[in-house]
């Protein structure tokens, strides 16, 4: 029973074709000098949100614009619209005609899932002291495991998963598993790297 | 945002109270007027929601604070009905299950709208548009609209229709007066379009708008 409990807690967090790295330094040492010559990204997203239970898949598209130090601008254009702008400590929201503003120093839940996607684009995942991490590598692509260890992240996702492609460890895929089995994947792709973003892309009209 | 509506909800509470003890002073029903007349009670099943599944893109309005996500409601093969609320980001706020038998089921909430008021609102809301206890009523009218009335545990569910049962008007939940009144609109191959759930005695508001995949 002992054997088969080790084995099952050995088996959890084991990725098909990739290896754990015992000594993630390199790693993150190699990451943080990529991210740090990633100025800029601009690319298309398709995501899928999978609710397990239900056998339902909702699928969303939209563009993706990061541009360091830390302003994202995700727009979602299908099935629905819907713009959220991370800039200066703030969170815009514009939802069909409605506009909203949140202060991700007040809201430190909302600030904590959106530096989270912000860290996995800029290459800081690997040191959000609100995860453990672990590092796999794989052929194309490393996979960066982050395990919440704040109750309140805990509460919302079991783990999160990020695929960095090797060549420019930039993010390919990134997977929120929730507790419930619930997931949801987001695909970058036509990733355009080092591009000029102008300054009102990051503002809310 | 939760702490609003919770707070909103107790004051509700407060409201209700005093309400009752206006009542019970003199003030009348609004559906003091309503005659029983003749129909078949089950026609406003017609009306309930014939869900294989439908997503909707979903605004909460509470006392000025703004929430948008998207609702899942699927039928079930154990014939229940699960409702199933995530932000547009992935994440899941709640996952709600209506038994056929009228049980209901937390599955999932996020533990900042994990309150007793919260939960027990959005279980009535949802209830009411999904047509959930609606055995044992009868039909009353105003003269000009059918007012199909069933008892509930406290209050009355009524789904208002013009006089052939055609057409729903609106769906009201009520007292001696409407608290909740609910419109679900423009009908496509039995789910409506759209739904727009208006709380009377504070401002919370849910509006639902069909998304195609």
């Amino acid at each position: 029973m002992l054997l088969c409990c080790i084995l099952t807690i050995g088996a959890r967090a084991q990725y098909a074709g990739y290896t754990l790295m015992a000594d993630s330094g390199p790693f993150k040492t190699q990451f943080a000098t990529m991210a740090q010559k990633n100025t800029s990204l601009r690319c298309d997203f398709v995501q899928e949100k999978n609710l397990s239970v239900l056998s339902e898949k909702i699928t969303s598209r939209g563009k993706f614009w990061f541009r360091r130090p830390d302003n994202v601008r995700m727009e979602y254009t299908q099935p629905f619209q819907y713009l959220m702008i991370l800039a200066n400590n703030h969170v815009f929201i514009r939802d069909g005609q409605k506009e909203n503003s949140v202060s991700t120093k007040s809201s430190k839940l909302f600030a904590q899932i959106n530096q989270l996607v912000v860290d996995c684009v800029r290459g800081t995942a690997v040191n959000n002291p609100d995860f453990s991490v672990r590092v796999f590598e794989g052929g194309q692509t490393w996979l960066v495991e982050l395990t919440p260890v704040a109750k309140n992240l805990k509460d919302l996702f079991q783990t999160v998963t990020v695929l960095l492609e090797k060549k420019d460890f930039t993010p390919a895929r990134i997977k929120m598993l929730e507790p419930s089995g619930d997931n949801t994947v987001i695909t970058f792709s036509n990733k355009e790297q080092n591009v000029a973003l102008p300054d009102n892309l990051f503002v809310l009209h | 945002m939760w702490r609003c509506l919770t707070t909103c909800l107790c004051c509700t509470r407060m409201a209700l109270t005093v309400c009752t003890i206006a009542v019970s002073a003199g003030c009348s029903s609004a559906y003091r007027h309503l005659r029983p007349t003749g129909g078949d009670v089950t026609c406003v099943q017609q009306f309930k929601p014939r869900l294989g599944s439908a997503l909707y893109k979903t605004e909460v309005d509470v006392v000025g604070k703004h929430l948008s996500g998207l609702l899942v409601l699927k039928l079930m093969p154990d014939s229940s009905t699960r409702v199933v609320f995530t932000s547009e980001m992935g994440l899941t706020f709640f996952d709600f299950e209506f038994a056929r038998d009228g049980a209901f089921t937390v599955h999932r909430i996020i533990e900042q709208m994990d309150k007793k008021a919260v939960i027990k609102t959005l279980r009535k809301d949802f209830g009411l548009v999904l047509l959930e206890h609606t055995a044992g009523g009868r039909v009353l009218t105003d003269g000009v609209n059918r007012y199909y009335a069933f008892p509930q545990e406290k209050g009355t569910n009524y789904y208002i229709t013009d006089s052939s049962c055609a057409h729903l008007i609106r769906v009201e939940k009520a007292g001696r007066k409407p608290v909740v009144i609910a419109q679900m609109l423009h009908y496509q191959e039995g789910v409506p379009d759209s739904v727009h759930i208006d709380h009377q005695l504070f401002h919370f508001t849910i509006t639902l708008k069909k998304l195609e995949q």
